[in-house]
């Protein structure tokens, strides 16, 4: 067996893990500003034009 | 089967949670900019949260597992070439840039600026044809997974797939992009939640090493007893006896196309604030979709290893549903409610985002340019809100009688395939070659989606034998759609010089 193809994977694999653990907290954490502000900025009337 | 009451109260809790989340949102639809694209309110965390939820449901489990089943860790190959390609598209702004400048709902609308009504119509049909025939086997591919997962009867698989597509249905008409957005964050997190549960879980019980020599042993066949129930070497992606160089190349080009293509990663870019903050979103993203196809590998791979080592697959089972399966037996009493919920977060943020954008394709591209009076802010809104219903009822349908040729993720790949290797052409041709014309487009629409429905149609009735393989039909689709444009462009009157800039796309 060519362990070159498995190692590679076995570092994918875990980095895919830890990058998943990472997002929760992360993106849970700044996602749930973001929909505060959204709602907010949604309350006003819409401008005539966006970009 | 296997629920006790506490896992029934999480899935419970998540499920009202996230009905009343996206019920709310109603409140805040002025209109169909906002219903479609969330006003382009978007900014850089929920766009993340938004776009890998969306892209990330129990369909993609389901094929992603069936892959690491069929072909061990190789299977997740396909995942390493999209993340690649869409760093690369965030990176350089390669389409998405000049997409999100020109202020359009969809793509086919940008189409209509660079090349006249005709070819955007013609656009949207295709969007929607391909986009509805690779939605249809969602809900049943999820629908297996949660009876096999759960140890429901298999004849409540139908009920299941209604129930949910309901409750999914309910607040993405209700609510549109913004209930999609806010549902599609706690849906990235009970999600998330559950994979790195139960990937946590699988290395733990099959052992890491453990499973790496298992899974070569199914290769070789060296295990007394077991056989070779492993057909492509698990390892190496190039090996002949798994994808080989040939589905590898087909990958680099239809990958690219996804990402800048498939039109509900697109929805994202589109209610993105501004470019700047879609190319974040694509390369801060990039790296899921690594994720999205080797963590559910894994799980495949290593139900292959349990079967193949414990007596064989049992009766009824096979590589699609193994994974349920031999999730059902290893994930422990308490702990399969909360990976339960993860996976309907996944399967219902995907389907309320798929719902919206083929709704939004019909109502933009097919009804809009045809109606001659203008229509109110309200019947708009109700007319994008029954398609979004009449999708839903057509899904239920579909997906109970539709038999798949091959493996779901071919079959996703070619029926995608149906307008993405036509729309890609138009995109960059529109966008990056001032010679396109309009005659050039038709071509390309046309040829491009020969491919994938002679796939479609002749794999249904020929023997297995003779079936057309996936990156066949797929390579030759593009090359036909690229075809179609040069040769259709140069064959017919420039463009004047108003319309051939690329700028006026834009």
């Amino acid at each position: 067996m060519n362990h070159a193809f498995p190692f590679f994977w076995t570092a994918i694999i875990f980095l895919s893990i830890a990058w998943y653990g990472f997002l929760l907290f992360y993106v849970g954490y700044k996602g749930g500003g973001e929909i505060i502000r959204m709602t907010r900025d949604l309350r006003k009337p819409p401008p005539d034009s966006k970009t | 089967m296997n629920l006790t009451l506490i896992d029934w109260g999480i899935i419970t809790a998540y499920l009202a949670g996230c009905m009343a989340a996206g019920v709310w949102m109603k409140r805040f639809v002025r209109g169909v900019e906002d219903f479609a694209i969330a006003g382009r309110e978007m900014d850089l965390n929920l766009g993340i949260a938004s776009l890998a939820a969306t892209e990330l449901g129990v369909v993609t489990i389901m094929y992603t597992a069936q892959l690491g089943y069929e072909k061990g860790f190789a299977g997740a190959t396909v995942g390493v070439i999209m993340a690649l390609a869409m760093f690369l598209v965030g990176q350089t702004g390669f389409v998405i840039q000049p997409l999100r400048a020109a202020r359009v709902m969809t793509i086919p609308e940008l189409f209509e600026r660079r090349f006249g009504k005709g070819v955007r119509w013609l656009a949207g049909l295709f969007v929607v044809l391909g986009g509805l025939l690779n939605m249809g086997i969602f809900l049943l591919l999820g629908g297996k997974f949660l009876v096999y997962a759960t140890g429901l009867p298999p004849e409540y698989l139908k009920w299941v797939m209604t129930g949910l597509l309901g409750l999914v249905l309910l607040y993405t008409a209700l609510g549109g992009m913004l209930s999609v957005l806010v549902t599609d964050y706690l849906q990235f997190i009970v999600m998330g939640l559950g994979i790195v549960i139960t990937s946590i879980i699988v290395i733990g019980d099959i052992g890491w090493t453990n499973l790496i020599q298992k899974l070569w042993q199914c290769w070789d066949g060296s295990a007394t007893g077991v056989g070779q129930t492993l057909k492509s070497q698990p390892f190496n992606p190039l090996h002949s006896s798994n994808y080989g160089w040939g589905y590898i190349l087909w990958q680099l080009i239809f990958q690219t196309a996804v990402v800048t293509t498939w039109q509900t990663t697109i929805s994202r870019v589109l209610a993105c604030k501004d470019e700047h903050t879609a190319k974040r979103m694509y390369r801060r993203t990039s790296f899921y979709f690594v994720g999205r196809f080797a963590l559910p590998g894994l799980w495949g791979a290593a139900a292959l290893v349990y079967f193949s080592f414990n007596g064989g697959l049992p009766e009824g089972l096979d590589s699609l549903t193994a994974m349920p399966a031999y999730l059902c037996k290893i994930l422990p009493v308490g702990l399969i409610g909360m990976v339960i919920a993860g996976m309907l977060a996944a399967e219902m943020s995907t389907d309320s985002g798929y719902l919206l954008t083929w709704a939004t394709v019909i109502y933009n591209d097919l009804i809009m340019p045809v109606v001659k009076r203008p229509l109110a802010a309200k019947t708009k809104l109700l007319i994008t809100r029954s398609l979004v219903v009449g999708i839903g009822v057509f899904l239920v349908f579909y997906g109970l009688w539709y038999e798949l040729p091959g493996n779901a993720w071919d079959y996703l790949a070619v029926t995608g395939n149906i307008y993405l290797a036509s729309v890609f052409t138009l995109l960059v041709a529109g966008l990056y070659w001032k010679r396109a014309t309009a005659a050039g487009a038709y071509a390309a629409l046309v040829l491009g989606a020969i491919g994938p429905l002679t796939f479609l149609v002749v794999n249904q009735v020929v023997s297995k034998e003779n079936q057309i393989r996936p990156e066949v039909a797929g390579a030759s689709s593009f090359a036909l759609a690229f075809l179609g444009m040069l040769v259709g462009s140069l064959l017919s009157h420039p463009p004047s010089p108003a319309t051939a800039k690329p700028e006026a796309a834009v």
